[in-house]
This record gives C-alpha cells, sequence and structure tokens, in this order.
C-alpha cells in the first residue's frame, strides 16, 4: 500500500526499484514540485515583499527583492486609512449572516427531509434553481426594493440580501447531510411525544455539526469575500466592507502600493488562516457539497 | 358499577383524544410549511422575484427614475444585437474566457490532483499552497495581479528585464491586444483551486485494485490514466466543466479591479456591460436585457448540471 502510494507520483515502471535511480527520481520529482509550487505562489511572495518594504526601497531594488528592512508601518497606516473600518464591517457582516443563514437553511432543510412533508421535491427543486442565477438578472429590481424599504446603504440590507443569496447552498448541503441522518432516529423521537421544535433543535441540529461547521466555512469566506452586491448597495465610505474598500483605496491611492499590499494581505490573512485551521473540513465539505 | 364508571371514563378519554385527532390532521400540512417557510420567504424576495421582474424591465425603456415606462416589445434585444459594438465584444469575450476557463483551470486541476492524491512527505503543504488562491476574493486576486502587471514596478515587466527581453514588456493591462488574456490569467490563478479540490474527490472513489490489476497487466501510468482512472472520473469532469463554465460566466469583480471594463471597452464581458448600462448610463431596459441574455447562456451549462445533481440525490 505504501509501496504503491510513493510510486504513484514517482511514474516507476515496477523494475527500476533499486535504490539509486529511485532516489535521483525522487529529487526530480521534489524539485519540479518546489519549482512549481514557488511560480504558483509568486503573485503571494511578490504581496507580502510589497507590504515590507517602504517606498525607497522599491525604487532602489526593484520590486522582487528582499526587503531591506522589515518594516511594519505600511501595515498600521493602511489600518489607520480606513481599513479598520472596512475590516470592522466586514466582521460584522459574516457575524450576522452565517449563523443566521444556517439556521434558516437548516431549518429548511429538516423540513424537506424529516418531515410529513408532499411538497418536499418541489421546493427543494424550486429553490436550487438559484444556485445558477446570475447576480446582474436580480440588481435592477433589487436596487429599486432596496429604496422603497429605505435598506440602500445599510449594513442590515446588505445582509439580508446575502441571506437570501446564500439559501440554495446552504439547504443544499444542509439537506444532503440531513438525509444521512436515520428516519428511525426521528421517528423513536417522535413516538416519545417529541416535537419536530424540539427534534430539530435537541437532535437532528446537534448531530449536524460537521456539516454546519462546513457551511460557516465555506460560507464564511464565501460572505467575507463577496463585492458585486456590496458595490452596488452601499454608497458611504464608512460602511464599506473589505473587497469593496480596498478596490476603492487602489483608485484613491493608486501609487501608494506599498499600503495597498498591506492592506490586502489584512484582508487575507483571516481567510488563510481559517482555511488552515479547519482544512480537513473544508476539502471534505467542499467535495461532498457539489457532489 | 366499578366496570361501568372505567367504561365510561376509558370513553371519555378516548372521546377526548378523537376530537383533537380530527384537528390535527388538517394542520399537520402547515408544519413542515413552518420550517420552510422563512428561508423560502427570503429566497423568492431576494433571488426569485426579482428575476422575474428583470425579465419584465428588459420590454421597457427606462431610465431607473422617470414615473413611466415604455413598452417597446422585444426592442432593447434588437437594439443589442444590432447596434450595440460594446454588446459582440463582450459577448466574444466570454466566449473567450469560457473556452480559457474550460482549458486551464480544470486540466492544471487535474494534474495537481493526479500528482497530490498520493501521500508523500509534504503532500499537504503543496496542497495548501496550490488551493490557496481559490479562498481570495476576485476583487484581492485582481488587485494582486494588477501590481504584478503594473508596467514600471510591475513583476511581469521586471522578470522579463532580467532576461533582458525588453521586446515583450508591454503595459499588460492597458494594451487592447492582451489585456482580457492577462485578466484571464489571474482569474485562472484563482479557479484552478476547485477543480483541483474536486478532482482529489473523484480519485478517492477509483479503486486501487483496478489500479493495481492494470499495472499487472503491464498497462504503464498513461495508459493507467487513460482507460481506468479518467473513465471512473467522468461525472466529477462533467461537475467541473459544468461549474468551470458557469462561474466563467459570471465574470464581474476581477474584470471591474483590474481594467473597468478598459481600455477602451476592450475587455468588457456581458456582466460588467450590465452594470455599465444600467447603473453609469441608466439604459435599464438594455441592462436588463444583457441580464437575460447572460443568464440564457448559463443555463446552457447549467441545466445538464442541475439534471445531473437531482439525478444524483
Amino acid at each position: 500500500m505504501s509501496a504503491s502510494s510513493t510510486e504513484t507520483p514517482l511514474r516507476l515502471p515496477a523494475k527500476t526499484a533499486f535504490l539509486p535511480g529511485k532516489s535521483i527520481k525522487v529529487t526530480l520529482f521534489y524539485t519540479v514540485l518546489i519549482v512549481a509550487a514557488f511560480i504558483w505562489f509568486i503573485p503571494v511572495i511578490t504581496l507580502i515583499l510589497t507590504a515590507l518594504k517602504d517606498a525607497g526601497d522599491f525604487a532602489v531594488n526593484g520590486t522582487f527583492s528582499l526587503p531591506q528592512s522589515i518594516n511594519w508601518s505600511n501595515f498600521s497606516e493602511a489600518w489607520d486609512t480606513g481599513v479598520k473600518n472596512y475590516f470592522f464591517n466586514s466582521v460584522f457582516v459574516t457575524c450576522v449572516k452565517v449563523p443566521a443563514g444556517i439556521l434558516l437553511e437548516s431549518m429548511a432543510a429538516f423540513a424537506l427531509t424529516h418531515m410529513p412533508f408532499k411538497w418536499a421535491n418541489r421546493v427543494f427543486l424550486f429553490i436550487l434553481i438559484g444556485l445558477i442565477v446570475p447576480i446582474q438578472m436580480t440588481l435592477v429590481p433589487l436596487t429599486l426594493l432596496m429604496n422603497a424599504l429605505s435598506l440602500i446603504d445599510t449594513l442590515t440590507g446588505l445582509i439580508i440580501l446575502y441571506i437570501g443569496f446564500g439559501i440554495p447552498f446552504g439547504v443544499l448541503v444542509m439537506r444532503g447531510f440531513f438525509r444521512t441522518i436515520p428516519t428511525a432516529v426521528i421517528e423513536a423521537a417522535r413516538i416519545d411525544g417529541c416535537s419536530y421544535f424540539r427534534i430539530f433543535f435537541r437532535i437532528a441540529l446537534p448531530l449536524a455539526m460537521p456539516a454546519v461547521i462546513t457551511l460557516c466555512i465555506l460560507d464564511g469566506v464565501a460572505t467575507w469575500n463577496e463585492f458585486i452586491l456590496a458595490q452596488i448597495f452601499l454608497r458611504s465610505d464608512e460602511l464599506r466592507t473589505l473587497p469593496l474598500g480596498l478596490v476603492q483605496f487602489s483608485t484613491q491611492f493608486s501609487t501608494q502600493y506599498d499600503q495597498l499590499a498591506a492592506a490586502v494581505l489584512i484582508s487575507v490573512v483571516p481567510v488563510i488562516f481559517v482555511f488552515l485551521f479547519f482544512q480537513r473540513y473544508f476539502v471534505s465539505g467542499m467535495a461532498g457539497a457539489v457532489k | 358499577m366499578d366496570a361501568v364508571e372505567a367504561i365510561s371514563v376509558t370513553d371519555q378519554i378516548s372521546s377526548r383524544s378523537r376530537a383533537p385527532r380530527k384537528t390535527v390532521p388538517s394542520f399537520r400540512w402547515l408544519l413542515p410549511w413552518l420550517f420552510v417557510t422563512p428561508a423560502l420567504f427570503i429566497y423568492v424576495v431576494v433571488v426569485v422575484y426579482p428575476m422575474v421582474v428583470s425579465v419584465y424591465l428588459s420590454f421597457f425603456r427606462w431610465d431607473g427614475v422617470a414615473p413611466t415606462k415604455v413598452f417597446v416589445g422585444p426592442q432593447n434585444y434588437v437594439a443589442l444585437l444590432s447596434s450595440d459594438p460594446v454588446f459582440w465584444i463582450a459577448l466574444t469575450n466570454n466566449a473567450i474566457w469560457l473556452v480559457a476557463a474550460l482549458i486551464l483551470p480544470t486540466s492544471i486541476g487535474l494534474a495537481l490532483a493526479l500528482i497530490l492524491n498520493s501521500k508523500f512527505r509534504g503532500s499537504r503543504i503543496f496542497r495548501t499552497i496550490f488551493y490557496i488562491p481559490a479562498v481570495l476574493s476576485l476583487a484581492v486576486v485582481g488587485l494582486i495581479w494588477t501590481w504584478m502587471y503594473q508596467p514600471t514596478l510591475g513583476l511581469m515587466n521586471q522578470v522579463l528585464d532580467l532576461f533582458g527581453w525588453k521586446a515583450l514588456e508591454r503595459n499588460w493591462l492597458g494594451d487592447p491586444q492582451v489585456a482580457l488574456y492577462a485578466v484571464i490569467i489571474a482569474a485562472a490563478w484563482n479557479a484552478t483551486g476547485l477543480p483541483m479540490l474536486l478532482y482529489l474527490a473523484g480519485l478517492q472513489t477509483v479503486p486501487m485494485e483496478l489500479l493495481e490489476a492494470a499495472k499487472v497487466e503491464g498497462a504503464g501510468p498513461v495508459r493507467r490514466f487513460l482507460y481506468v482512472t479518467f473513465p471512473l472520473l467522468r461525472e466529477t469532469t462533467l461537475i467541473v466543466l459544468a461549474i468551470t463554465a458557469i462561474n466563467s460566466l459570471k465574470a464581474y469583480d476581477i474584470v471591474y479591479a483590474m481594467t473597468y471594463g478598459g481600455p477602451a471597452n476592450r475587455t468588457q464581458v456581458l456582466g460588467t456591460w450590465m452594470y455599465f448600462q444600467t447603473y453609469n448610463y441608466n439604459t435599464v431596459g438594455g441592462g436588463t436585457a444583457i441580464a437575460v441574455v447572460l443568464f440564457a447562456l448559463t443555463l446552457i451549462f447549467a441545466v445538464p448540471y442541475l439534471r445531473l445533481m437531482v439525478r444524483n440525490q
């Protein structure tokens, strides 16, 4: 097993199992992979190097050189120029949207899987349509609607939109998980006189924790990264979320690449941190969700 | 006496329990709706209702502000097709983008998945490195690559300088010949992670015994891939192609962040052109018509995808 799994990446024919040839191939394999990974990661490396340099360092040494001295001031300056505001707006929107969305999505998914519901399939199909709708298809009527409700240029309005657009994917993921809970479990609780509300909150939702965590991460990252709705429905600078704020920042301070790079890094670090921390859930959940 | 009392008591109990039993079934059908309605309501208000209204608005001439809309029938669509050159640029760009997206991220993702599927020292680190661009916001990816393409300080031109290929240096995002491709490369960098992930998941379902058997029969790695692994990944491939196609048609953020549709509208796609029509030029009818065209194009890839998903359920 282990032998064959080390062989697969090396494309080793079974005959050439003697050691010297193997070690050359291993070295070659790693060299190629490391070079490829390095090239792949160059944009991120450039970003980090840029953020750590001061303006004078650029002019003298160019972009792709190690900084003369590590310079953290770009981060504090970017933070004070408005990134702080954008950051906390993003945190607020994400922290409200994700739990609220998951609650609604899992309630709906529970009804679609474990309640006597004649319309379950039709409702599910109807919700699935939302997965493929281009956002442009909704922008104009939403603008009119949000205007009428005076929700334009409010984070509340944006959160409501995010919840609405998140429902198809959330229902898909939660439904997929709830289907794996045996009906017998739910029925036993019914016979014991448990109401559906209690079953949902006390049995189904706790059992679905892996799915909830997966969805938290996927949804959290998607919300943190969202651009177009924020761009259309937020007007004032102090309400901007990070992606929107950064793009505006780049047009306003188009020459201060060092500060922009620092600002971009500030927005990226939480996502990468969450990803690294929950990588296991992330990979299995993402793959399970689309299958 | 006791017995009679007992009977009457049981009668009472049963009649009591019978009475609600008659009313409960008539409300039972409501119960699932209680659970579904909150989600369904927001979904309908935010996604479905606006979709329908967009189709409706695409048949009117309207600036988005005036109290009256003028019904013009299919004229907005006719105008797009006959007298809007930028619409055709956008449509062509979407087509180029689609083809590039179906080739680049998918094949790179498959290659990475095949290499990183086996567990060797450091394979998880490599998976992480190759996946990280996929968790970044497209707007942020746009900003990062704008910096890479920057004419004087950007990495692209500096590297070309280093190798002495001065002739190849250019203003990547300002040159109408290459700007679109520059943006597509940046988008592909972000779009490769998902196919890689899906193929990694798909490879878990390829039985080891089959590959071993093929090996015993004398099939080399290339033939093992062509005749065993890849046919077994058929469904994964369909999902990957559908999602990549749908995502490529959604292109908006990265174009907005990198070129704003320029130079001279050369990098417009339907997503951005809809935005400019509606919000910058106030032609709501034309804008919604573009959105409807975009949605129709999406359906070509989305319908098979949704059918596949429903069949798998």
